[in-house]
Formats: C-alpha cells, sequence, structure tokens
C-alpha cells in the first residue's frame, strides 16, 4: 500500500518534514542508510524476544507467549526486509568499484531500486515499531452529526452517512445502523433526495475496523450551492464524524469462562498476583496444628486485594479468592474502557469545533474536488467518493500514511529524547 | 499462653453464639472461633445421626474447646483437592506440608521429557497424605497414561491402618480421572509398616522398585488398584519425599502449640530419644555424627545414597535446620566424593541441584542464595524455611 505511486506523489508534502524522511532522503545519495540507533537498537531487541519466543512456543504452547510473539512478529519481519536490503545496497556499492565496466553498469542499474527498496524497508519498519492503537483491532462505530447553521449541513450528513455505508458494503464490512435520524425539520428533502440528518450512528462490525476509520474522525467541509439556491451562490457548511471503538456488549462474547484467554476481560497473568497464606506467627509445620485455610491475593498493577477463608480447604478457598478476584478485575476493565471511550468522545467534540482551521477535509461540488487537509491528497471524481468508491479509498489509505508518518515521528523524537537522556546519565 | 480476656468470651456470646464463647479457649479469637463453628455445623449438617443436631452441634464443640484439634473432632483434613481422615495416635497433615507436595507434583508433571512412568518412595508416611496429593494431582496434569508406582512406610501401625483407609477412601475420587482406570495406565500405591532404620528397609525398597527381580509374581504387594501385566517400577525412583519427626525435646516442650504437645503423637514429632532406644538402636543412631533432630536427616540420606533417587525431598522444622541438612547433604556427598575418587563415580553422588524451600515454594526464585560449605544454594518461595530439595536430573 505504502508503495502506491499516487500516495507518494500525494503525501510528498506532508512528510517533507518528517525526520524520518530526512534519514531516508540521505540514504537515497551516497551516505549508508541508516535509523535513528536507538530505534534499530528496539527493533534488535524485538526481533530477539521474538526468535527466542517461537522457540520456546514450539516446544511448548503459551497463550501469553504465543500473543506476544504475534504482536512483535511484523517487526522481525520488517527488520529483517530491511537488513537485506542494506546488505543488497552494500554489495551494490562494492560492485561499483569493480573493474569491469560492464559490471559496474549492471549495478548503477539496479542502484536506483534498491535504494527504493531500502527506504520502503526503513519505513515499513519504522510503522511496525510505533504502537498499535489499543482499539485498533476493534469494530468502531461512526457518529455523524451536522455541524451548527442550516439544513445544508444535515443534508451534508446524510451524504457522509450514505458514503460510509456504501464504502463499507463495497469493501464487504458487515454494518449495522445503530441510529438514523432526521432533524424534525419540515421533512424537506436535499436536491439528491436526502433527509435533513439530525445524527446517524453506524457500526462497523469487521474487526480492525476502529484502525481503518480511525482517521475519519474530525469536520468534514461542504462547499456547494444548495438545491435551495436562488442566486446560485456556493455555501459552507461542515459535518462532525467520531469514530469511536465498538465494545462487545457485556455478558455476550465476556464471560468468566473465558478467564483463560488473554484477550478476555478475566484474564489475569498469574505472575502478577501475590498470594498469601495467613499462617500461624512461631514455627509453623509440626509445630502448630490449627487449620490455616485462609488466603489472601492481591493484584500488583492495580493492588485489588481478596481474602477468603470460608472453607476449611486452602484449596477451596484458593480457587473462590481466584474467581472473586477474575470478578473485580473484570468489572474494573470494563469501567476503564467505559471511562476511555467517554473521554475520547468528549476529547474529539472539544477540539472539533466548527471552524474553519480545524477541517480535515472538503468536498467541494462546483470544483469536483475532495482535498484531504491532513495528506494533502486532492482528488477529483467527487461522485465516486460520495458512493464511497475507490476514490474514497485512497482518500482513507493517504490519511493512514499520514497518521502513521505522524506517529512514527513521535516515536522517532521519544526514542531520542531517552537515548539523550541514556547519554547525559552514562557522561556523568 | 495468656489468658483469654473475659470480654472476649462476652463477644463471642453476643456477637456470634454461646457455642463460639465454648470454642474461644482453642481458638483464642472471634475471627477463628466463628469459622470453626461454621465448619461444626457443616459437618454436622452434612453427615447424619440419630442424635439432634444441635446437639451434636454442642457435643462437637465443648470436644474442640478442650483443646482436641479439630481434624480429630471431626475427623478429616482437607488436603489440597482430597480429603484426609484424621484419628488421634497419627499426625493431623500440615498446610505446608500440602503447599510443596503441589508443588513436587508439578514439577514432576511438567519434566521435560514427559516420564513414561514414576515411582515415588514416601518415608514416614503417617496419613499417606503424601503420596495421596502426589497421585491425585498427577494423574490430572500427565497426558498420556502414565503408570504411577508409590509406596509409604511409616513405624506406626496406628498410621499404616489409617494410611490404608484414606487410599480407600480417596479412590473414587481416583479413579474419576479418566486413564486412572484404563489399564493402560494403573496407579500402585501401597504401605507397609517399617522403621526407616531398620537394616532391612533398602532391600525391601528396591524389591519395591522392582519386584520382578526378587520374586517371580509381583503379586501381594498391597493394595490399590494393579495390573498384572504392567512394567515393573522402574529401579530409580523419581522422588523419595519424607516429612519425618523433626522436633528437638526442648522445642517439643517450649514451642509447639498445646494442642500438639498434648493430642499428637510424640513419635511423630520428636526423633525417639536415645534412653528410649534399645541398645541396637541407640547403636545405630550413634553412628550419625549429627544433632539428635536431625539423625532422621542422616538416615534418610544414606538411603538416597544406595536408592539414588533423582530428586529428593525432606521437610523441616524452619531455616536453621533447613541449612544444617544442606550441610549434610554436601559433606556426604564430598565424603562419597573422596571414597570414589578411584573409581570415578563422583557424578553419581552429587546432586547437581540442591534447593531450601520455603513454606510456599510455588512463589519460585525469588534471587535469594545462601552460601553453605562453600557452595551457593538456591532458595525458592516465601515464608520460614520448609524443606530441601535434591535432584540429580
Ligand atoms: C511428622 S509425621 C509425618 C506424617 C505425614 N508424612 C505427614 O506429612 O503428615 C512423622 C511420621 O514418622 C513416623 N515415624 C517415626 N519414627 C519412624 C521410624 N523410625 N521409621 C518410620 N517411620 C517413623 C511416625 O509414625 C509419623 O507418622
Amino acid at each position: 500500500m505504502l508503495a502506491a505511486p499516487w500516495v507518494c506523489r500525494s503525501c510528498a508534502r506532508s512528510l517533507r518534514h518528517a525526520s524520518i524522511f530526512q534519514f531516508v532522503r540521505r540514504a537515497s545519495t551516497e551516505t549508508p542508510v541508516r535509523l535513528p540507533p536507538a530505534l534499530l537498537e528496539r527493533a534488535r531487541r524485538l526481533t530477539a524476544e521474538h526468535d527466542q519466543l517461537t522457540s520456546t512456543l514450539e516446544k511448548d504452547f503459551d497463550a501469553k507467549k504465543a500473543k506476544r510473539a504475534g504482536e512483535i512478529s511484523r517487526i522481525a519481519d520488517a527488520l529483517r526486509q530491511f537488513e537485506k536490503a542494506k546488505a543488497a545496497l552494500s554489495e551494490l556499492h562494492g560492485l561499483l568499484e569493480s573493474d569491469d565496466a560492464e559490471m559496474r553498469e549492471l549495478a548503477r542499474d539496479d542502484l536506483e531500486a534498491t535504494n527504493a527498496q531500502l527506504v520502503e524497508s526503513s519505513h515499513n519498519l519504522s510503522a511496525a515499531l510505533t504502537p498499535k492503537h489499543p482499539f485498533a483491532d476493534m469494530p468502531c462505530l461512526l457518529e455523524i452529526r451536522p455541524g451548527p447553521g442550516g439544513t445544508e449541513g444535515r443534508f451534508f450528513a446524510d451524504t457522509l452517512f450514505h458514503m460510509y455505508k456504501a464504502y463499507c458494503s463495497n469493501k464487504g464490512y458487515r454494518t449495522r445502523v445503530v441510529q438514523y435520524e432526521a432533524s424534525d425539520s419540515d421533512g424537506q428533502t436535499g436536491s439528491e433526495g436526502e433527509i435533513a440528518l439530525q445524527e446517524a450512528v453506524l457500526e462497523v462490525q469487521e474487526p480492525g475496523a476502529y484502525a481503518i476509520f480511525r482517521g475519519e474522525a474530525g469536520m468534514h467541509r461542504v462547499q456547494r450551492v444548495p438545491a435551495t439556491e436562488a442566486k446560485g451562490r456556493t455555501h459552507t457548511s461542515a459535518v462532525a464524524v467520531w469514530v469511536l471503538p465498538s465494545f462487545p456488549e457485556n455478558g455476550t462474547s465476556e464471560s468468566e469462562a473465558d478467564w483463560e484467554n488473554p484477550e478476555s476481560d478475566f484474564y489475569i497473568d498469574p505472575t502478577e498476583v501475590r498470594s498469601e497464606t495467613m499462617r500461624a506467627r512461631g514455627a509453623g509445620g509440626q509445630h502448630v496444628n490449627k487449620t490455616e485455610s485462609a488466603i489472601r491475593l492481591t493484584h500488583i498493577p492495580t493492588g485489588t486485594t481478596v481474602s477468603m477463608q470460608d472453607s476449611r480447604s486452602q484449596q477451596r478457598n484458593r480457587e473462590y479468592a481466584w474467581r472473586l478476584l477474575r470478578s473485580r478485575i473484570a468489572q474494573q476493565r470494563r469501567e476503564a474502557r467505559e471511562e476511555m471511550a467517554r473521554q475520547m468522545r468528549s476529547s474529539v467534540l472539544a477540539n472539533s469545533q466548527i471552524t474553519r482551521g480545524d477541517k480535515i477535509r472538503t468536498y467541494q461540488y462546483q470544483q469536483d474536488r475532495c482535498t484531504d487537509h491532513r495528506s494533502g491528497l486532492d482528488a477529483h471524481n467527487l461522485p465516486d467518493v460520495l458512493r464511497g468508491g475507490e476514490t474514497l479509498g485512497k482518500i482513507m489509505d493517504s490519511v493512514q500514511t499520514w497518521l502513521i508518518n505522524k506517529d512514527i515521528e513521535a516515536l522517532i523524537s521519544e526514542e531520542e529524547a531517552s537515548a539523550a537522556v541514556a547519554s547525559r546519565e552514562k557522561g556523568k | 499462653m495468656p489468658r483469654l480476656r473475659p470480654s472476649l468470651f462476652w463477644r463471642a456470646r453476643r456477637e456470634i453464639s454461646p457455642m463460639a464463647a465454648k470454642l474461644l479457649p482453642a481458638c483464642r479469637d472471634l475471627e477463628s472461633a466463628a469459622n470453626e463453628l461454621r465448619w461444626i455445623r457443616e459437618y454436622v449438617r452434612d453427615t447424619k445421626s440419630p442424635i439432634p443436631d444441635e446437639l451434636r452441634v454442642w457435643q462437637l464443640a465443648e470436644k474442640r474447646g478442650r483443646g482436641i484439634p479439630l481434624q480429630y473432632v471431626l475427623g478429616t483434613q482437607p488436603f489440597g483437592d482430597i480429603e484426609i481422615k484424621c484419628r488421634p495416635g497419627v499426625l493431623i497433615p500440615r498446610p505446608e506440608t500440602e503447599a510443596y507436595t503441589l508443588h513436587l507434583a508439578s514439577l514432576l508433571s511438567q519434566s521435560s521429557p514427559p516420564p513414561t512412568s514414576l515411582s515415588i518412595l514416601d518415608l514416614c508416611t503417617g496419613t499417606g497424605c503424601i503420596p495421596l496429593l502426589l497421585l491425585h494431582s498427577l494423574l490430572i496434569p500427565l497426558r498420556a497414561p502414565t503408570p504411577i508406582f508409590l509406596h509409604g512406610v511409616d513405624i506406626s501401625p496406628a498410621a499404616i491402618r489409617l494410611a490404608r483407609a484414606n487410599l480407600t477412601h480417596n479412590t473414587p475420587a481416583l479413579n474419576r480421572f479418566p486413564h486412572a482406570s484404563s489399564s493402560s495406565c494403573p496407579y500402585n500405591l501401597t504401605f507397609s509398616q517399617f522403621d526407616i532404620f531398620s537394616p532391612s528397609l533398602i532391600t525391601h525398597l528396591q524389591h519395591f522398585l522392582n519386584p520382578q527381580i526378587h520374586t517371580p509374581t509381583p503379586t501381594g504387594t498391597g493394595t490399590g488398584t494393579q495390573d498384572q501385566n504392567t512394567e515393573p517400577p522402574t529401579k530409580i525412583p523419581d522422588l523419595l519425599v519424607s516429612n519425618p519427626p523433626y522436633i528437638s525435646p526442648r522445642d517439643f516442650n517450649s514451642a509447639t502449640a498445646r494442642a500438639v504437645r498434648n493430642h499428637e503423637p510424640r513419635l511423630a514429632l520428636v526423633p525417639q530419644q536415645q534412653e528410649g532406644l534399645s541398645p541396637i538402636h541407640r547403636y545405630r543412631h550413634d553412628r550419625y555424627n549429627c544433632r539428635p533432630e536431625d539423625v532422621f536427616y542422616a538416615r534418610i540420606l544414606e538411603i538416597a545414597s544406595v536408592l539414588k533417587p533423582k530428586r529428593v525431598l525432606v521437610e523441616v522444622g524452619g531455616w536453621e535446620q533447613a541449612l544444617r541438612v544442606v550441610r549434610l547433604v554436601l559433606e556426604n556427598s564430598t565424603a562419597a566424593t573422596s571414597r570414589n575418587n578411584d573409581g570415578g563415580h563422583k557424578s553419581q553422588e552429587e546432586y547437581n541441584l540442591v534447593e531450601v524451600w520455603r513454606d510456599e515454594p510455588s512463589a519460585g526464585d525469588k534471587g535469594e542464595r545462601v552460601e553453605v560449605a562453600g557452595r551457593e544454594v538456591v532458595v525458592q518461595g516465601e515464608g520460614r524455611g520448609r524443606a530441601v530439595y535434591l535432584s540429580r536430573v
């Protein structure tokens, strides 16, 4: 996807400022390619961890280890690709020194492609290293609301709703209309038969939909001549789109029976639990014979504690205590998630007040253009965009690239900052 | 033991029940009085008797209040996932024993390569709780049906009777496991009455480990599920475990709870004093150059040096005793090494792993180390020093 030429062309503008591309730029000329050493170091460390995990997993399977290995496998793959490209390039450089003119010629021919490969693989590696969004694998909710102002915005809100719905059906994503509400205006419709939308919520049930759509959140601006406009003036209105993770409803896929699955709310890593038995003071063992069956478990990361002393059997008490701890933690997790979703909602709300500066995309009817202001992609064929066609897909992809580059930038500055701190510490 | 304040009795009566006040002298605090009263009530509810329930509760609480251990009053003690019958005259299984027994079972079942058969010896078996819980805990995780042979010995006829009763008591629970009853995975748990200091013990144990060599028909080794067609246990035991008497006469008087001192058999707690022994026994005990409370360890290590079990675990009465036992182990093996200097059997005698386990060994290695006789010894888990673990694997 990243290699698609239209992405490269259109993203060049937004990428110019990204520090990663300064490295890459140097890479494609004479100097040897390098990622920030801290980043490369991190990739090597994670790759070593990955290899170690896969070899232990061959011997005996462990769900938690398998999950971790899966998470970091793309880093290991990306590092391998990167190393390969680097080796290829240095081999080519060797050949350029060759006495054989034909050999040099061949090497020169390959140079550009190999350089490009290196650029791409270093970019992929950086992308793989950026932490995955915690909700990336989840289905999502698209919430669409018109900005303040006339019916024009409401009509366009309906247009966007249909655009996303059509896009999903073109892509084969299952959707569910959670809410679709017309404003109680006078029942008039737009030139394309749109209703005046008050609010719509569309659930995209595809796992990973959150990652696909998260770039759509923000203000979408429309510029067109409304059907009701007698003087033919272009109006500008806006529609807000929220993208929220969609959590499975309580009690459906999440249940106590699921506790061995690391994905479940009920899963607790046993190494994060301190178990204490309440034993007699003194020497213990043969010296005392009281029933000492009480047990206390502490979940270290959250400090949650449960104690159990109902049964004479310590094993029984331990089982009950674990069950209780699991359901307490599951409850806490659920509440934390709801809180997080709530905060996300209000933060999107706050920073996407309907001001011109905050718009993420403009749909310009007169010029048949759709411009994304973040990626800088300027697409023609607006009807195809609004039909949820491939042009919309291209715009969304360009935003993905932009998001990834932003993450890479953040990652690199974070790594460089911590490397600087570390070297200062060492210097002392 | 300090006298209980009268207000405590008053509170027990008011906040729990008059019956709880009855339990207080034994329980010492309100919380455990409440717990024990609840357990007594549960017991009465779950067992049938012509005597009215409240009267039975009263009788049992009265007995318990006089200081008799609850386990003797109710006749049982939960031990891991099983229930062990308890009778006066035989030591009550302890929670620390339960903790390391479960940990041992998980070590055995996780050992790689997975064992194809297991043989386990328990010296000083008492109620038989250790081999029973090992067996129960091993039958669950072993994926492939694995024959398990276990043998417990004890000097006390009452203990051996109770151990056999406990096997019968738990046979339904053991046979619940699908492969336990299949003929490809027999288990065989037997008990016999033996003094571990008896010179014929080793021959007896070797016979258990390899019955075919000594008797053409391997029948009559004891009770338990048997299958005559299966392979005999291997010659080398996988585990030698023991919770021997380990309390010194002095500690018996000063450091044991009154319920222990007054109601449990001294034979199970204190290694027999020299004066009480016949001349031949005294001669044997004198052979061991150690404290009287450690003499069982010296003997167990001697047995281990002949049978060469893959793993040895002995319970100890605290940190200092643990270190003394480790020292015995290391000195024994150096003695053995010098003896075998010419033969080059050095590695045969030495344990490549010597560990001290605390009360909760499953808490794992926290990086704690202790140096004994110039060797660094790993300390596992949390709590008081509770066992010494040796391994050749
Ligand atoms: C501390 S108890 C342990 C019982 C049981 N293994 C447990 O953990 O609950 C020690 C046992 O050793 C037995 N015993 C004492 N002297 C013995 C000897 N010389 N030979 C064999 N067993 C002996 C006692 O009868 C007692 O049952």
